[in-house]
């Protein structure tokens, strides 16, 4: 189904993206969950008085009185969105455009292998790194909560509100594939694959701002994925978060077919 | 009814104002080493790319040992060689980890002509793809599209970016394989070389094939014999060892050929009046 030779090395190529990241990662959520003590705590509270919009449309409301609550407001409204959306947009072009738009795709294509071996092989390396990414967030997420604030973190929550942030990353990581399989020219393909993520995130931003603004949030997918509703266990969010599962699998499955169709002039 | 190893038959594909390739046919027999001549543009490349499987054919269809060009396209690859146009690597790899990852996404084993082809065509692959010249870049194509020692080859224009030296070791080597009873089918816009390794020509202009002829019969076409008479008997045998002549007593017979070059001046000769009368 996929080529063990293609993954190794495009799984390497992926690592040095993703050894970054989580670096970034570790450091920002270290510190996030270490301000969760109550004087800091309050600080950060009146940041969210003294500028709500701004602070609300990273969002940030404030208010966290439970760690998961916290974490929720201030880790799940922008870094934990962004970090593996970049990766996405990165790699999704990489994967398949990078190649067309180079012609080293004829490298890939004149062998012996199906089409369809090779878009399932680098459907398999973003998704790998998508899921490498949420594990080690999810194991910085439990290590630091741990370390810092024994038996406060429930990880039930955590593990729930993290699946539900796989499957917005794997939504967001089918946009960019599919992109990159459409397009033969990376001008279009990083347009697309960068493009609509991007703003979707702007619409969620000026969404999160104020009462006016609040309709917005219809317009982006990332409404579909509600921190707090998850961890209250509340069904909209559930069946929001398998939307946004249900969208990838097909965005998924549309690129490999159009792939495997398309024309190349390579 | 398609016959021989590689068949195209009215492939068409139009790309607008002209440009494409129209109800293009011929057949390439099995041992064959089929010559595909014209000038940049003529649609020599949107020809390969529907045998490599990549372009689907709009209308008409190729193909290679009795499969469908797109639709058995993997199972053809594995027996075939294919020398790129315009060649793009795996820019940040090493020549070595490059032909070390195609012999792994190919499966190869042992039974890899890696080795065999580095040392015939003297090519230290040790240096990073991005910094080798055009001339080493076109021997790391080459030694790919060899190592799995495939029946069919096709190749774009194999020559271009190689020196005269490389270009005659090149002749040499598709001779050889030809020997081997390997199909060819090479583009190119040098007369020399497809003169020199190509069974039949096929030309081709402004994406159609103008015509398919045994490079022989193209060769004999424009043969001139001259007869001369030389004042003695000394200066005629003279003259025919000078111009490599037949004598007869003080007569002398001398043919002019003409070249390849000449012969293809006079299907593309009026091309500049072409393309002036569509500007």
């Amino acid at each position: 189904m996929i080529s063990t030779a293609l993954y190794k090395r495009e799984m390497k190529r992926s690592i040095k993206l993703l050894l970054i990241f989580c670096t970034v990662l570790t450091m920002y959520i270290a510190i996030i969950i270490s301000m969760y003590k109550p004087e800091l705590a309050k600080m950060l509270d009146k940041y969210v008085e003294l500028m709500p919009e701004l602070m609300a449309s990273f969002g940030m409301t404030g208010d966290a009185t439970t760690l998961t609550g916290f974490m929720c407001s201030y880790l799940y409204g922008f870094i934990l969105l962004i970090i593996p959306m970049l990766f996405s947009i990165i790699r999704g072009n990489g994967l398949i455009a990078g190649y067309v738009d180079k012609g080293s795709m004829v490298s890939l294509l004149s062998a012996p292998l199906k089409r369809r071996t090779v878009v399932l092989t680098q459907m398999a390396v973003l998704i790998s790194g998508i899921l490498l990414l949420n594990l080690y967030i999810t194991a910085v997420e439990l290590f630091f909560a741990e370390y810092d604030y024994p038996d406060q973190l429930h990880i039930g929550h955590l593990l729930s509100l993290n699946t539900g942030l796989l499957f917005l990353h794997l939504f967001i990581g089918s946009i960019c594939f599919t992109a990159s399989c459409v397009f033969s020219d990376t001008k279009y393909s990083v347009g697309a694959g960068a493009g609509i993520p991007v703003l979707m995130y702007i619409l969620k931003m000026l969404a999160n701002m104020g009462d006016k603004a609040d309709n917005i949030k219809y317009l982006t997918f990332f409404t579909l994925f509600n921190p707090d509703g998850i961890v209250d266990g509340e069904l909209k969010a559930v069946i929001g978060i398998i939307v946004l599962l249900t969208g990838a699998v097909i965005l998924f499955t549309s690129s490999v077919v159009v792939f495997c169709r398309k024309d190349l002039n390579i | 009814m398609l016959m021989g190893m590689i068949t195209v038959d009215g492939l068409t594909r139009d790309y607008g104002s002209g440009k494409g390739i129209f109800a293009v046919s011929f057949s390439v027999e099995k041992g064959e080493t089929f010559g595909f001549l014209g000038p940049n543009g003529a649609g020599k490349t949107t020809t390969i790319r529907h045998l490599m499987g990549f372009l689907k054919p709009v209308s008409g269809k190729c193909e290679i040992n009795a499969l469908d060009c797109w639709k058995d396209r993997d199972k053809i690859q594995a027996q075939l060689g294919y020398i790129p146009g315009e060649i793009s690597f795996f820019e940040e790899m090493t020549g070595t980890e490059y032909l070390q990852f195609m012999e792994q996404y190919r499966r190869l084993g042992t039974e890899s002509r890696k080795e065999e082809l580095l040392d015939f065509f003297q090519l230290d692959p040790g240096v990073k793809l991005k910094k080798m010249s055009k001339g080493m870049k076109q021997k790391i194509a080459l030694v790919v599209a060899m190592m799995h020692d495939p029946a069919i080859l096709i190749f774009d224009e194999p020559t271009s970016g190689l020196d005269p030296l490389m270009q005659n070791k090149f002749i040499d080597f598709i001779n050889a394989e030809k020997k081997r009873g390997k199909t060819i089918l090479l583009s190119s816009h040098m007369f020399e070389e497809v003169e020199r390794t190509c069974d039949r020509i096929g030309i081709i202009r402004n994406g159609r094939l103008a015509e398919v002829n045994p490079v022989q019969e193209l060769r004999n076409r424009h043969v001139r014999p001259y007869t001369v008479t030389l004042e003695t008997e000394a200066l005629a045998k003279a003259f025919a060892e000078d111009f490599h002549g037949q004598r007869n007593g003080r007569k002398v017979t001398v043919t002019a050929k003409q070249s390849l070059e000449d012969i293809f001046m006079h299907y593309y000769g009026d091309e500049s009046l072409d393309q002036h009368s569509t500007v």
